[in-house]
């Protein structure tokens, strides 16, 4: 009954939304609208060496190409984005700080309401911070910590001074410039993101955790991120984000790399609660994400988990590449959609290596008006002899005026290969409501209790530090679904 | 690609002049369409097909036309009726005509069909047919590759009741495409039960559409068995109509050498209180590929909706391809809808304990590969046709069945 009570009174606690508010700092922003001089100007900005900003350039020039290639296939409606209408590169005021007295209070203001745990008595938490406040880190913790046991732990543009040759050998390796429509303009206009590289048999011994906010009015957010575990380390990375309230729809593609060598895994767990539009489905963001993790090394592990509950708009599908032998993926989704949210958002395992094995699991709830679309992948390539696949897609449904589709496509080329799916639709069982409410719970209380039942198997891979809040955005999102 | 463009003999102008009708203006799906990407059309655009001739003399019957005791025979001959060849005495219950072919818009292949479509062999079902029908539809090109057009239309009257068959068969030779288009009314009440069978040529494409519409009260019961052709393609849409329909869909594959077989459905739950199920089963050996992709559309006010549909493969050897999509379209919440779909090759423990009985390994692999068939088949509730359908796949699985992987 912890847990009850807990999730009783994360619903009563919260009103709207509660990470609503704008924090006023000028921007050193560039012009508005998308070309090479602009694309120039965030490379000089960054001091990047030549090669990256020919890498910038030819995906740009790329991605003109595909202007009528923006993907449509995707369950989801909203009106043409004007990619010239949009700020590609907006950064605080100031930029290099030497230790956190210096950071704008406003900004520590802000993390203190997102409950980042920045400071000193959060090293009791055990989480190491890079927070990127729009489009560039400002502070970053623990990284001496990090440093003297060899890890890698910087802002991506960071890495591209001190590490190029990191950097080099590995940006674009699984997801190439020429991957998908919006893959390609964040190769192109990328302002920064994280960077981490764990060295050879090492066990990060904390989670390592960044938060992303979308603060700059009219600016898309074009966040990269590249995590390489050498051969039998260990890293777990949090990635959560949260944005103000705002009634313009806002962009964001990301891009997220993973590369697992030998015996090397990689836990990858995000929760996202951007701002995901009033009740009308005004405002919010529209979030197309390209995240996929190519298990290079033998033995070698990727596991995804997800809670998306925020924006209006979500294109997602963490993917796993099984290359080496006996590799293994996972994923863990829970999506919820509410009100006039739209989400599309899945997973694909590619099978390559011998005795590769995968795992999904992924539960949608939809309620209001939204659409929930669960789409995923399993390719078994020829060679993957041996190959297992599970995947488990559970819809539930909260009223009668939104949808729930399961679109999986099951492609298997290899005979040694086992594929099994299975998936189900339905509504919270009266029955269950009616135990609920007759302890004298209320109907709101009880929804997001059997909600979060619903949902165990996911939010149960979380980190500790993910599961509480996890457990609390769920009775959030579904708010005024009942009743 | 959206469209593949067509050799103008391929169904177009000169196409249309030999038949004496109008052009059809259409093209075929490319593959960038999504309801096609499992299954490339290009094969079929390249050859030059003319009209099939609708008065080829045929000798007899192809022999892989089962035999069903006391079933009347309709025979279509490249698409057109052929009275010399079918049975005069219907039984009581239906009566054949020959009418226009509706011009209704549709797919690219529907339209296709009413383009070129000789006439549509109209069933019309009024009460409790005595007899079996049986539809045979032979596809016989001359020295060049053929394309034939065959149009059914069954209407089941309320409260009316009939057992079709169908079987799709070819005459040795050249290659040609069959394309027919089966539309089905099942009234109020009314019990129609289905079995098609498709056992093309080697050298044949074959494209089937079937549109079924279901009243309430209505039951539709299908059972469709694949084994031959080049390309081959059975596109199922059901529509439950009024509430309280039933239907169960059920089909199976068998496939070797390079042959491609595709069971597409739609079942497009639009009233509540209706039911459906799915049960697909196929086997792939040789090279070929096997395509299930199932799509169940649960309407906005559909409640109460009950849908479920399930997709199993096996490999017999190292060269197939087997493709899935079973895919869920929900807008209503008070419904069980559930989906499966699975993959692999024979447990090697059910070898094993086969093996440890006695049992030689050919055998032991015919044995599990028709016990894993069965399960599609066992809803025939027809048992002359479950019996006869079940002799084509043992016959299947002795030329084979026994390839070791």
């Amino acid at each position: 009954m912890v847990a009850t009570r807990e999730t009783a009174a994360a619903v009563r606690d919260v009103e709207q939304y509660k990470y609503g508010f704008v924090t006023d700092i000028e921007s050193d922003k560039a012009p508005k609208g998308l070309s090479e001089d602009i694309i120039r100007f965030i490379s000089a900005k960054k001091n990047e060496p030549e090669w990256m900003l020919e890498w910038r350039l030819k995906a740009y020039r790329y991605w003109l190409t595909l202007a009528d290639e923006e993907p449509t296939w995707a369950k989801l409606h909203f009106p043409k984005i004007d990619y010239q209408a949009s700020y590609y590169y907006a950064a605080p005021k100031r930029e290099k700080l030497a230790s956190l007295d210096e950071v704008d209070p406003k900004l520590l203001e802000t993390y203190k309401k997102l409950g980042i745990p920045l400071l000193e008595q959060q090293m009791l938490a055990g989480v190491a911070v890079d927070a990127v406040f729009d489009s560039v880190s400002v502070a970053t913790t623990y990284k001496k910590k990090l440093e003297e046991m060899g890890v890698i732990f910087m802002p991506i543009s960071e890495a591209l001074q001190k590490h190029p040759e990191l950097v080099k050998k590995y940006l674009g390796s699984v997801v190439p410039y020429s991957d998908n429509f919006y893959a390609t303009l964040n190769c192109a206009v990328f302002t920064d993101g994280s960077f981490v590289y764990i060295p050879k048999g090492l066990r990060c011994p904390m989670e390592l955790s960044t938060y992303f906010r979308i603060n700059e009015k009219n600016t898309g957010q074009f966040e990269r991120t590249l995590i390489i575990a050498d051969e039998g380390s260990y890293v777990s990375y949090l990635e959560g984000c949260t944005a103000p309230q705002r009634d313009e729809n806002q962009l964001h593609a990301a891009v997220v790399e993973l590369i697992a060598l030998d015996d090397a895994e990689i836990k990858y767990s995000t929760v996202q609660n951007w701002y995901p539009g009033d009740a009308d489905g005004k405002g919010g963001i529209f979030n197309f994400v390209t995240k996929r993790g190519a298990c290079r090394g033998k033995n070698s592990k990727i596991m995804w988990t997800q809670v998306e509950t925020g924006s209006s708009i979500t294109w997602k599908y963490p993917s796993c590449i099984l290359q080496g032998d006996n590799s293994v993926g996972e994923f863990y989704s829970v999506a919820i959609t509410n009100n006039r949210q739209q989400a599309d958002t899945g997973t694909k395992m590619i099978h390559l290596g011998k005795g590769t094995r995968s795992k999904i699991i992924s539960k949608g709830i939809s309620a209001g008006r939204a659409d929930n679309t669960y789409r995923g992948l399993v390719r078994m390539g020829p060679k993957a002899d041996g190959a297992r696949n599970y995947t488990q897609c559970d819809s539930l449904l909260i009223g009668d005026k939104c949808g729930a589709h399961t679109v999986p496509y099951i492609e298997s080329r290899n005979p040694t290969a086992t594929t099994e799916h299975e998936a189900t639709t339905s509504k919270i069982s009266d029955d269950q409501l009616f135990y609920c409410l007759q302890r004298g719970m209320k109907q709101e209380e009880a929804v997001s209790l059997i909600v979060n039942g619903f949902c165990k198997e996911v939010l149960q891979t979380l980190p500790m530090e993910f599961a509480v809040e996890a457990q609390k955005l769920v009775g959030i999102s579904l708010e005024g679904s009942v009743g | 690609m959206n469209a593949l463009a067509i050799l103008d003999h391929s169904f177009g102008e000169t196409y249309a002049k030999r038949l004496g009708v109008a052009p059809w203006s259409g093209a075929l799906p490319g593959p960038k369409v999504e309801e096609w990407r499992f299954t490339p059309l290009r094969a079929l655009a390249k050859v030059p097909f003319v009209p099939a001739p609708v008065d080829a003399a045929i000798g007899s019957i192809p022999g892989n036309v089962p035999t069903i005791p006391g079933a009347a025979r309709l025979v279509l001959v490249n698409g057109a009726y052929r009275k010399d060849l079918s049975d005069a005495n219907l039984g009581k219950g239906v009566e054949i005509s020959q009418g226009k072919v509706p011009a209704k818009e549709g797919s690219s292949l529907v339209a296709l069909n009413a383009a070129y479509a000789p006439a549509s062999l109209a069933v019309h079902v009024s009460g409790a047919a005595k007899k079996i029908i049986h539809i045979i539809s032979i596809g016989a090109a001359a020295s060049t590759p053929a394309a034939l057009h065959p149009r059914i239309t069954v209407t089941a009257e309320n409260g009316s009741a009939i057992t079709l068959v169908e079987s799709h068969v070819g005459l040795p030779g050249q290659a040609y495409f069959s394309n027919p288009v089966t539309s089905i009314t099942v009234g109020e009440g009314a019990s129609v039960r289905r079995y098609v069978s498709v056992d093309e040529t080697n050298e044949a494409f074959h494209l089937a559409t079937t549109l079924v519409k279901v009243s309430g009260g209505g039951h539709f019961e299908a059972f469709h068995l694949g084994l031959g052709g080049a390309l081959t393609r059975q596109e199922i849409r059901i529509a439950l109509t009024g509430e309280n329909a039933e239907v169960r869909l059920n089909g199976a594959y068998a496939l070797s050498g390079h042959s491609h077989h595709d069971f597409t459905t739609v079942m497009d739950h639009q009233v509540p209180h209706c039911s459906s199920s799915q049960v697909f089963k196929g086997v792939a050996g040789g090279e070929s590929r096997g395509v299930y992709q199932g799509r169940i559309h649960v309407a906005r006010d559909a409640q109460k909706t009950d849908a479920r549909q399930l997709h199993k493969a096996l490999f017999l050897s190292r060269g197939p391809q087997i493709d899935c999509k079973p895919e869920l379209e929900i807008y209503a919440d008070d419904v069980q809808c559930a989906h499966g779909a699975t993959t692999g090759e024979i447990d090697p423990n059910h070898m094993f304990y086969l093996a440890a009985r006695g049992i030689d390994p050919d055998t032991a692999r015919r044995l599990l590969i028709e016990g894993f068939l069965a399960e599609s088949m066992d809803d025939i509730s027809e048992l002359a046709v479950r019996e006869q359908f079940g002799a084509a796949l043992t016959a299947w699985l002795a030329r084979y069945g026994t390839a070791q992987p």
